[in-house]
């Protein structure tokens, strides 16, 4: 029973990390860029969503604005940050974004303090034990969205004309371009998607933790950067798998290998063992 | 990075700007005012300001006023050594401050001890930080002091036996457990388990469902109070209701509102009673809340209580030499917010350890730990 909770909580931890990591996977499937400034956004949809919770008391319109203001967000970073550079060397946008990450991070500060900021009256708090698996509805709540997000996502990019256009700019941006797709379009809708994705993530995760703070962003910077070269860079469902072996396996580190290695140290020996056995991470390719 | 240069640019100018004109005594301060750190090092600059103002209201020290200066160590060991530096080469001062945590105090103890200028810890805890040296200080309790207060609050006051230990990977936490184990076995408790978190770490999940599984007694773990908020909060709608003790590290309003309900009975090791009929520490408590609009916690009184022994030391020294200053803090006799102040030879603070717990979402007295022997520091 004990390893199948330490199962269950990895799978909730890796499906978080996933809701990040897939919104970085989709800007580097696209632009190469790697978007280091996407924990950023992230560490945004978290604020957005406690201050319009405490504000107006409503979890959907919190949930609302966190997505699609972080969207929205998203897209300007590109717009401001990317887009005028895209031409240079790829490390010249990763100094960029790291720059503008740790920028937004004492921006937060700054404008919401260096305490933290907690819900008035946290929702999702309550145990709701399902078949003997002890998960509070927030973890639940967390599950469902990552399945319903992702889903949505496979699905926009399977079934629609709007995800064909995406992918075919993904695997030729010029040809794409020949057949009248607007390139600039696709990158800003491509934006506006992983930064829900981001912003949906750091809303859940204030919840669980009742506290958003201006730092919250600085593991999965990094962190989600492992589990897409783990899932070999641009691929989504790679960076799925990547992410849910990621939760699992910390889940038991943390208990049978604690004293050894912290969290963060397990997640980059997974990624140095992956590596060695597959140099370009567990898949390849869209 | 060049934005946060350019902070703590404007940051220093600004707080230098408004006394520098005058023949002032300076203080030096080094505090985490950005990066990870920064919400208690907000705390320990408020505690600091509030007590270099009582003492500039009071006269300053020998009809000098006093002046902090204030560097951001970004609670990193590498910004320390610099700032040590600065202060005492550029700015000159003659006593400094950490009001930070033990990773860059250490760093910079090292630095003030050698040019021979003392150095006092307001809440750094680890045991290295006053053995750089007879110029460097401590008014706050070792880990390893705390961590056996925790061992007899916990065996012997509330007659836990079987007590699982979680311990946050960092020097504070460290050393926090390895004094509750020292102790343990001598106030009967068995430890069933101990898990190790890294202080990143706010999702507790799987330490929650072992946890359970241990069915322990009472639970000893360490932790500020940013992880701690968390912890306790999972622990509780995770099925564990055996109480929790900690320590300073939880010490403030911001614990109470991260855990909501389930930080009541939450019991913790610290260095201010709320509930104290001192008048210095009612005195803080109420000049701290009007001063900063926050309410007190532990990093605020204890940096508060530092200041403290360092104007006490200026006065009594009527000199600025830093031998007459050390000499003066040596035999520091303080009633402070903290509570009685003097130091034993290896410069560590000797007092009574505060008990408190969570009742109707604040911190109350729970009780005194008195025991002297248990808590004496060590002499070298």
């Amino acid at each position: 029973m004990l390893y199948l909770e330490l199962f269950i909580q990895g799978l909730l931890q890796g499906s978080i990390y996933a809701l990040i990591a897939v919104g970085l996977t989709i800007v580097y499937g696209l632009l190469r860029i790697l978007h280091v400034a996407h924990a950023g956004l992230y560490t945004l949809g978290g604020y957005f969503g406690v201050l319009v919770f405490n504000i107006t008391g409503s979890l959907v319109l919190g949930g609302l604005v966190a997505m699609l203001g972080v969207g929205i967000f998203g897209i300007i970073i590109y717009r401001l940050c990317y887009q005028p550079i895209l031409d240079q060397p790829p490390y010249v946008p990763l100094i960029a974004s790291i720059g503008l990450f740790i920028a937004m991070e004492e921006l937060y500060r700054i404008l919401f303090g260096s305490y933290g900021v907690t819900y008035s009256n946290p929702p999702l708090q309550d145990m709701m034990p399902v078949g003997g698996i002890y998960l509070r509805q927030g973890e639940w709540v967390t599950i469902l969205a990552s399945i319903v997000l992702i889903g949505g996502l496979a699905w926009l990019s399977r079934k629609t004309r709007l995800g064909l256009a995406w992918r075919a700019t993904v695997t030729d941006a010029e040809m794409a371009e020949s057949f009248g797709i607007d390139p600039i379009r696709v990158r800003y809708l491509n934006f506006f998607i992983g930064s829900i994705l981001a912003g949906a993530a750091g809303m859940i995760v204030g919840i669980l933790n009742n506290l958003v703070e201006p730092t919250m962003g600085s593991v999965p910077s990094y962190k989600a950067l492992a589990i897409i070269v783990l899932g070999g860079l641009g691929s989504v469902r790679g960076t799925l798998v990547a992410a849910l072996s990621l939760g699992v396996i910390e889940s038991f580190g943390t208990i049978y290998l604690g004293e050894v290695l912290n969290r963060d140290a397990i997640a980059f020996v997974f990624l140095i063992l992956v590596l060695m056995v597959r140099p370009k991470g567990m898949f390849r390719g869209m | 990075m060049e934005f946060k240069k350019i902070l703590i640019l404007v940051s220093t100018l600004f707080f230098s700007f408004g006394t520098s004109w005058a023949d002032t005594i300076k203080i030096g301060f080094n505090v985490p005012l950005t990066g990870f750190a920064a919400a208690d090092g907000e705390s320990a600059l408020n505690g600091a300001k509030l007590a270099v103002k009582q003492a500039n209201n009071t006269g300053g020290v020998n009809g000098k006023q006093i002046e902090l200066v204030v560097y951001d160590d970004q609670a990193s060991p590498k910004e320390a050594v610099p700032i040590a530096n600065r202060l005492i080469e550029k700015d000159g001062v003659k006593v400094a401050v950490s009001g930070s945590y033990s990773g860059p105090t250490r760093a910079a103890a090292g630095t003030f001890q050698s040019a021979g200028i003392p150095y006092i810890s307001a809440y750094a805890i680890h045991p290295d930080i006053t053995r750089a040296g007879n110029y460097v200080f401590r008014t706050s309790f070792m880990g390893e002091v705390q961590g056996r207060a925790g061992a007899l609050l916990i065996g012997q006051t509330m007659q836990h036996r079987r007590v699982v230990v979680i311990t946050l990977k960092n020097d504070f936490g460290k050393s926090l457990a390895a004094g509750f184990k020292a102790e343990a076995a001598n106030f009967g408790i068995k430890i069933v388990n101990e898990y190790e978190y890294s202080i990143s770490d706010r999702q507790f999940g799987p330490i929650v469902a072992k946890v359970r599984a241990d069915k322990p007694d009472a639970i000893y773990a360490s932790g500020y109070f940013f992880t701690a908020g968390p912890l306790v909060s999972q622990l509780r709608s995770g099925g564990v209701n055996a109480p929790v003790i900690g320590q300073e590290g939880y010490d403030g309003e911001q614990f109470i509102k991260i855990a909501g309900a389930s930080a009541e009975g939450v019991i913790i090791t610290t260095s201010l009673d709320r509930d104290s009929n001192s008048p210095e520490a009612r005195s803080f408590i109420s000049e701290y809340e009007k001063f900063s609009g926050n309410k007190v916690d532990m990093v605020s009184a204890s940096t508060h209580t530092a200041i403290k022994v360092v104007v006490a030391a200026l006065r009594k020294a009527g000199t600025i030499s830093p031998d007459a200053i050390r000499k003066a803090i040596s035999q520091t006799k303080l009633l402070a917010a903290t509570g009685q102040i003097s130091f034993n030879k290896l410069g560590e603070v000797r007092k009574n350890v505060e008990v408190q717990i969570v009742r109707d979402g604040d911190w109350h007295y729970h009780s005194t730990i008195r025991d002297q022997t248990l808590l004496a520091p060590p002499n070298y």
